[in-house]
């Protein structure tokens, strides 16, 4: 059928009436318009009349989705379902915010009119890393999974790592097929192969090629062999992606490594990162290609991001440090390698599994902070802050930024109350009981 | 200075895919039609800038024949950078001069040679009319041009003096040859084709049931779609190799 004009109508089910503004894009399933709905502008999705395999299942499970409601507010999730029209049909969603970026405009570090995209701060970044995997877990936990998770299914806030997940119509419940395979690139092996369906074990291969694209900007398959297959055809792409798969990073494979001279990116950030950290994706493409149980779920990407996050420092000049892999000299001084400036090595508070580093403007969270014992991580809200002495930028503090009163036992036994607002000196082995958690700071 | 976003900000390595235009620019072509190709092509080239997003790094390259062929640019130009030079239409129909021209390219030391890897290409041709030169002997050359084998071969007959015979030929299927009647069709099949096959491949795709279906099969299935759901390309299609008696 023909794109809709502006002004259509477009009935929806049950009552009313969207009126399509403008057309915003097309995709291999289906057109999404602009379109006003109660004076309120929103998205709809209409789908190709052969975008989809069985229109009647694949409406009552949008249908089931619609009344479930969002696993989370990250969700762009299906509001209203459209009657149907020209032998297809579509659903209302809510338009992203405004200055929200294409993931895609991320991985090309620029946007189609060829402005720069890039995230303000590394923390910013790992947020966003944050937010995506969190998307996913909450999703998971619900039982059902995604199935087509790729670089076009976020929208990104890169000054905020705040993060929008749209596309939500192949959400089913976990190991029930509608008939989506996904994009090339992102689907996991045994999909590629055709020997199962996407549920949501595949969705966790799905997820940790986009984090590896995220922190590593390349795709994680694309090596030597890549290169070397010179034009790549069907055949091939079933013997990279699905048959025989080798990360380019496999510690004991090294035939598929980053070509030198065409594949900068990994050869250039992949050594940037923590061991623990290239090892979750070590596991989930060397180990868990073979296996797809060995894959890290979603906490497991979590606890790494938010280990990440705490592990890192950042100079006076702006350049973020993970400190677990700077090199310190025997009086544990480290320089900077953008600017030169020296730098000790951080006191840590060590609460529950986390080491955080004691640093100006390192942030404490709830998940730090706050007994979690119901599995709940909130990683977003901030509980305490790293600050300088105004006067005297040689002593640090966490001050309180929650709303509990903390107490502080130091070395000596003395203990003191922090009330929301004030400061714990930075010492070693001061003792500070959180809301109901007790952390330790130690060399 | 934060050297750790400046590291990340180096665009992905995308692979490389050439879409080419074989276009008709015989003395037939005059009018319409060469007003049609100038002004729909013009205006798909922006909308193309998006399509390849972080996977595809889109090239187009433009081969024109009539008595001779001429390349409108000397490499596959980024479709970001790619400016449409007005073509006119006079001479003859030189098919087969274009088929082995475009021999010539379909290579690494021709017009593929991406460091990165490449995807085969799409071959987009338009015509109008016979070809008047034999061009028997440099179709089946062509034919054994891997890149060409694997690449998506579409082909649009302008009017019912099209040789559609000549360009199922060329796209290995009847079912890749779509005749447009009117300047309408002519302007909605160049938009769609030229849109549609540079996305395949990079776009999701259904679970896999049986056999797997190759890039040219997806994008005949997907062109064939789109004429019969459209009532003016609906008229006349030709018919497929089973239905001739």
């Amino acid at each position: 059928m023909k794109d809709f004009e502006s002004g259509a109508k477009i009935p929806l089910e049950f009552s009313g009436d969207a009126t399509v503004i403008s057309r915003l894009g097309s995709g291999g399933q289906g057109t999404v318009y602009k379109v006003s709905l109660n004076d309120k502008d929103y998205a709809l999705k209409w789908y190709h009349p052969n975008g989809i395999k069985n229109h009647e299942k694949f409406r009552r499970n949008l249908r089931t989705n619609i009344k479930k409601g969002a696993p989370d507010k990250k969700f762009l999730w299906p509001l209203y379902l459209t009657e149907k029209l020209y032998e297809s049909f579509g659903y209302v969603m809510d338009l992203r915010s405004n200055g929200f970026s294409d993931f895609a405009d991320i991985l090309n570090a620029k946007d189609k009119d060829g402005n720069k995209v890039t995230f303000s701060d590394l923390r910013c970044m790992v947020n966003a890393a944050l937010n995506i995997v969190n998307g996913f877990r909450q999703l998971h936990r619900k039982g059902l999974s995604y199935q087509d998770l790729n670089d076009g299914n976020f929208f990104i806030n890169v000054s905020t790592g705040d993060v929008l997940i749209c596309d939500n119509d192949n959400v089913a419940p976990d190991q029930e097929s509608f008939g989506i395979g996904g994009k090339p690139g992102y689907m996991a092996p045994e999909v590629v192969c055709g020997s199962v369906k996407p549920h949501a074990v595949t969705d966790y291969h799905s997820l940790a090629v986009i984090l590896f694209k995220l922190f590593i900007r390349h795709d994680p398959l694309m090596g030597t062999n890549y290169v070397n297959s010179v034009c790549i055809t069907e055949k091939k792409e079933l013997e990279l992606y699905g048959t025989n798969p080798k990360f380019i990073f496999d510690p004991e494979d090294s035939s598929n490594r980053p070509y030198a001279g065409v594949h900068n990116n990994p050869i250039k950030l992949w050594p940037m990162y923590p061991k623990y950290f290239q090892d979750a994706f070590i596991q989930s493409f060397c180990g868990g290609m073979k296996n797809p149980d060995k894959r890290l779920p979603e906490n497991e990407w979590q606890k790494l991001l938010i280990q990440l996050r705490d592990d890192m420092i950042v100079c006076s000049c702006g350049t973020p440090i993970f400190s677990s892999i700077a090199q310190f000299d025997s009086k544990n001084i480290s320089v900077c390698k953008t600017c030169g400036r020296k730098f000790s090595k951080p006191m840590k508070l060590k609460i529950k599994t986390f080491e955080v580093n004691m640093f100006p403007k390192n942030k404490l969270y709830k998940c730090h902070t706050v007994d979690n014992s119901d599995g709940s991580d909130d990683y977003i809200t901030e509980t305490g802050e790293v600050i300088q002495n105004k006067n005297n930028p040689g002593i640090w503090g966490i001050r309180n930024i929650s709303e509990d009163t903390w107490l502080m036992k130091m070395p000596d036994g003395e203990t003191k109350q922090i009330p929301p607002g004030a400061v714990v000196p930075i010492a070693d082995n001061v003792e500070v009981t959180f809301t109901n958690v007790t952390g330790k700071i130690q060399k | 200075m934060s050297t750790f976003i400046d590291d990340l900000s180096s665009g992905i390595v995308k692979r490389e895919m050439v879409l080419f235009f074989v276009i008709d620019q015989s003395g037939s072509m005059a009018g319409e039609n060469i007003g049609i190709v100038n002004n729909t092509i013009r205006e798909v080239i922006p909308e193309l800038k998006t399509v390849g997003g972080a996977d595809v790094d889109l090239k187009i390259a433009v081969l024109l024949f009539s008595s001779g062929y001429q390349w409108m640019h000397t490499e596959p130009v980024p479709v970001e950078n790619f400016v449409w030079n007005t073509i006119q239409a006079n001479g003859a129909t030189d098919f087969g001069k274009a088929c082995n021209e475009l021999n010539n390219k379909l290579s690494r030391s021709g017009f593929l040679k991406s460091p990165s890897g490449s995807v085969a290409p799409a071959i987009f041709l338009m015509s109008d009319g016979q070809p008047t030169d034999d061009y028997k002997e440099s179709i089946e050359k062509l034919k054994n041009n891997s890149w060409f084998k694997h690449a998506i071969k579409i082909a649009v007959a302008i009017g019912e003096d099209a040789d559609t015979n000549a360009l199922a030929e060329f796209t290995g299927t009847n079912e890749a040859v779509v005749t447009t009647h009117t300047g309408e069709d002519l302007r909605k099949m160049i938009r769609f084709v030229s849109i549609t096959s540079t996305q395949i491949g990079s776009k999701s795709q259904p679970a896999k049931d049986g056999e797997v279906q190759t890039k040219q099969e997806d994008m005949v299935q997907q062109v064939q779609e789109f004429v019969q759901n459209d009532e003016s390309l609906n008229q006349d299609t030709i018919p497929t190799e089973e239905e001739h008696w």
